[in-house]
């Protein structure tokens, strides 16, 4: 599905599967028109007048008249008559099954957890049909928010409110309180997020949805931003500018994990299974954090703009008070 | 896109899907116009098709059959697995599905023309609904990425076909049981035949392609899987021992999220949320107290509290 040369082209397969749902219907019927058939499978007359055409030489075994498939188009009527074995619509491909119970498995915060929704009865019929308990053989969290809070913010998005949010900045290790013009919540890489434009940072910003601590409707409306650029930088997650100070770290082999776990600008092996490795720093929190993880399977050797390598110490010295008291 | 290939696929088909009895190779290639007459190319070309009709969800089965005398292999479309089953979806419940399929869409996969086959004659009733939904946002909710692994590990599921990829360097066998999508990712986990065994995999990191063994298949667990546990704290063999830390308020929430709401015990007298966890791993432990900074505290059991201890003593000296 995501080799480029598949997508957009219409394979041999693709037009196989098409005639199989379209027989089956068009034999149903008495003679629907070109027009109405072209209406009910998204199908141009030129695409569907092709198809027909494969379809007139398809049959049994010794291929006599009375073993093909016969299709009569008559003043823009289609009559097809045939065997039995055409006579059902195919069932649903792995793609496209996998697409539905994935989808209705993911909206369980808009209460597919209530078993009498009309999702969640819906879902249990297809995944019947497929033969599968849904619940049991597939989960699609598309990240951690609460039901309210995305409520909230959708519905302040539609309304154009204004919201109040509590917002715990990772990078900073700060709690902010902030005006904010919802535009749009949705899920990306298993988090939520919040597009909107930020009052106190004069910005547009993406916010995580499970740092929002709390979040009230005002009754203040804003206007739809004209031309609003998107996506907006990113306050939850980062992504390294070139003016963002640069370090370099010496692992341990005990350390190396962080290679695949952290964005790495340079990887170096060095002897006996070490490495030095250069990352973007965005904040110092960010940094104290991964060298308090670290310890001292990790060695801070140079920071650009200089930087005071005694901070994973320090920081160390910090918790620690916690557990002196 | 060749017209030749889309009628040899469809007289293939319903050679097979009218046939009494599993027809062998060579009657297929008999019966069936289109085919190469080489033998080699005839084989070639006939494996593809095999290929083209499993991708397109046709239940292709295999069997042994007798034929001129010996056993052979035989292929056959079992009609009543090849046709759709009608759900019998209400008008609530297409509409219900079609909304969540429009919010939440699987990269590159239309779900438009399976609702629509679903909903056969009744799809009518939703038309206007349905219009309406894709008029309000063009922009999903969501957006899940899949591959082709993906779909062919859903397949095998729904069969249930046991499949082989590679994985961290050697060949698996499993039966799949369950998908996860979490933080951002798919998970396989289903019964490792070589382990004898319950296993996770993370989809991204099966080497190469996944191979569906469509001759076998394999009895559904009498208890169904519980899905994949990304709390990195919790995968270790060690016997489990039950840490309680201290949360500062102004952190709680994220804390909440990390260790789960399942894990609150309540709060102390500065105000601290008070958790207790399951900790079988102590390393990937202390990762996750320490990400808090001086804003956590471990304050039991004593080995764990020594252990964030030491770990901090050692770096504060160095």
């Amino acid at each position: 599905m995501n080799d480029p040369n598949r997508r957009g082209r219409v394979t041999a397969g693709d037009r196989v599967r098409r005639l199989l749902s379209v027989v089956p219907w068009i034999a149903a019927r008495e003679g629907p028109t070109i027009e109405e058939i072209c209406a009910r499978f998204a199908l141009t007359r030129a695409q569907l007048l092709a198809d027909l055409d494969v379809v007139f030489m398809v049959g049994l075994y010794p291929f006599t008249p009375d073993e093909l498939i016969d299709v009569i188009i008559e003043d823009d009527r289609v009559f097809i008559r045939l065997a039995d074995y055409f006579a059902r619509p195919l069932r649903l491909t792995p793609d496209q099954a996998l697409a539905l119970v994935a989808a209705g498995s993911s909206m369980a915060p808009w209460g597919q957890a209530d078993p009498d929704s009309p999702l969640a009865r819906g879902l249990a019929k297809v995944a019947a049909v497929l033969g599968i308990d849904a619940e049991s053989a597939l989960e699609v969290r598309l990240g951690e928010a609460r039901p309210d809070l995305l409520e909230l913010l959708r519905g302040a998005a539609a309304e154009r409110r204004r919201v109040e949010l509590s917002y715990y900045s990772y990078g900073r290790d700060t709690q902010t309180r902030r005006l904010v013009d919802p535009h749009r919540v949705y899920a990306d890489g298993g988090q939520w997020y919040l597009d909107a434009t930020c009052h106190l940072a004069h910005g547009d910003r993406l916010f995580r949805l499970d740092r929002i601590e709390s979040a009230t409707l005002t009754d203040e409306t804003f206007a739809p931003p004209a031309n609003r650029p998107s996506p907006p930088g990113d306050e939850g997650v980062y992504h390294p500018s070139a003016e963002d100070p640069r370090v370099v770290l010496e692992l341990e082999p005990a350390a190396v994990w962080l290679v695949d776990h952290y964005p790495c600008e340079l990887v170096e092996p060095l002897e006996g299974g070490r490495m030095r490795v250069t990352l973007a720093v965005s904040a110092p929190a960010w940094l104290e954090r991964l060298l308090v993880r670290l310890g001292n399977d990790a060695v801070l050797v140079r920071a650009d703009p200089p930087l005071d390598t005694g901070i994973g110490r320090r920081a160390a010295g910090r918790i620690l008070r916690r557990y002196r008291r | 896109m060749s017209a030749a290939k889309v009628e040899r696929l469809l007289n293939l088909s319903a050679a097979l899907l009218a046939a009494e009895r599993p027809l062998t190779a060579s009657e297929i290639r008999r019966r069936v116009p289109g085919y190469p007459e080489d033998l080699g190319s005839f084989r070639r070309t006939f494996e593809r098709d095999k290929d083209d009709l499993r991708q397109m969800g046709i239940p292709l089965k295999l069997m042994e059959v007798e034929f001129e005398g010996r056993w052979t292999e035989g292929y056959r479309i079992p009609p009543e697995d090849y046709a759709l089953r009608d759900p019998g979806l209400e008008a609530d419940e297409l509409a219900a599905l079609h909304f969540a399929a429009h919010a939440v869409r699987l990269e590159g996969v239309s779900s438009a023309e399976a609702l629509q086959t679903l909903a056969g004659e009744r799809f009518g009733a939703i038309e206007e609904e349905a219009r309406v939904i894709e008029a309000a946002g063009d922009e999903p909710l969501a957006r899940v990425p899949v591959d082709e692994r993906l779909m062919r590990l859903f397949g095998a599921l729904v069969d249930r076909h046991p499949v082989t990829f590679g994985y961290n360097g050697t060949n698996r066998t499993i039966e799949p049981h369950r998908l996860d999508y979490q933080r951002g990712r798919w998970y396989l986990s289903g019964h490792d035949r070589q382990r004898g065994e319950a296993r996770s995999f993370r989809v991204e990191r099966i080497e190469g392609d996944v191979a569906v063994l469509v001759a076998e298949t394999f009895v559904a667990p009498a208890q169904p899987h519980p899905g994949v546990v990304l709390r990195s704290w919790q995968l270790g063999s060690v016997e489990p021992v039950w840490a309680e830390v201290a949360v500062d308020a102004d952190q709680a929430l994220s804390a909440r999220r990390h260790l789960g709401e399942e894990s609150v015990v309540g709060t102390d007298d500065e105000g601290r949320t008070l958790f207790r966890v399951e900790v079988r791993n102590v390393e990937a432990f202390r990762g996750l107290v320490l990400t808090f900074l001086d804003h956590a505290e471990v304050l039991g059991p004593p080995a764990l509290r020594d252990d964030v201890v030491r770990w901090l003593e050692a770096l504060e000296r160095s």
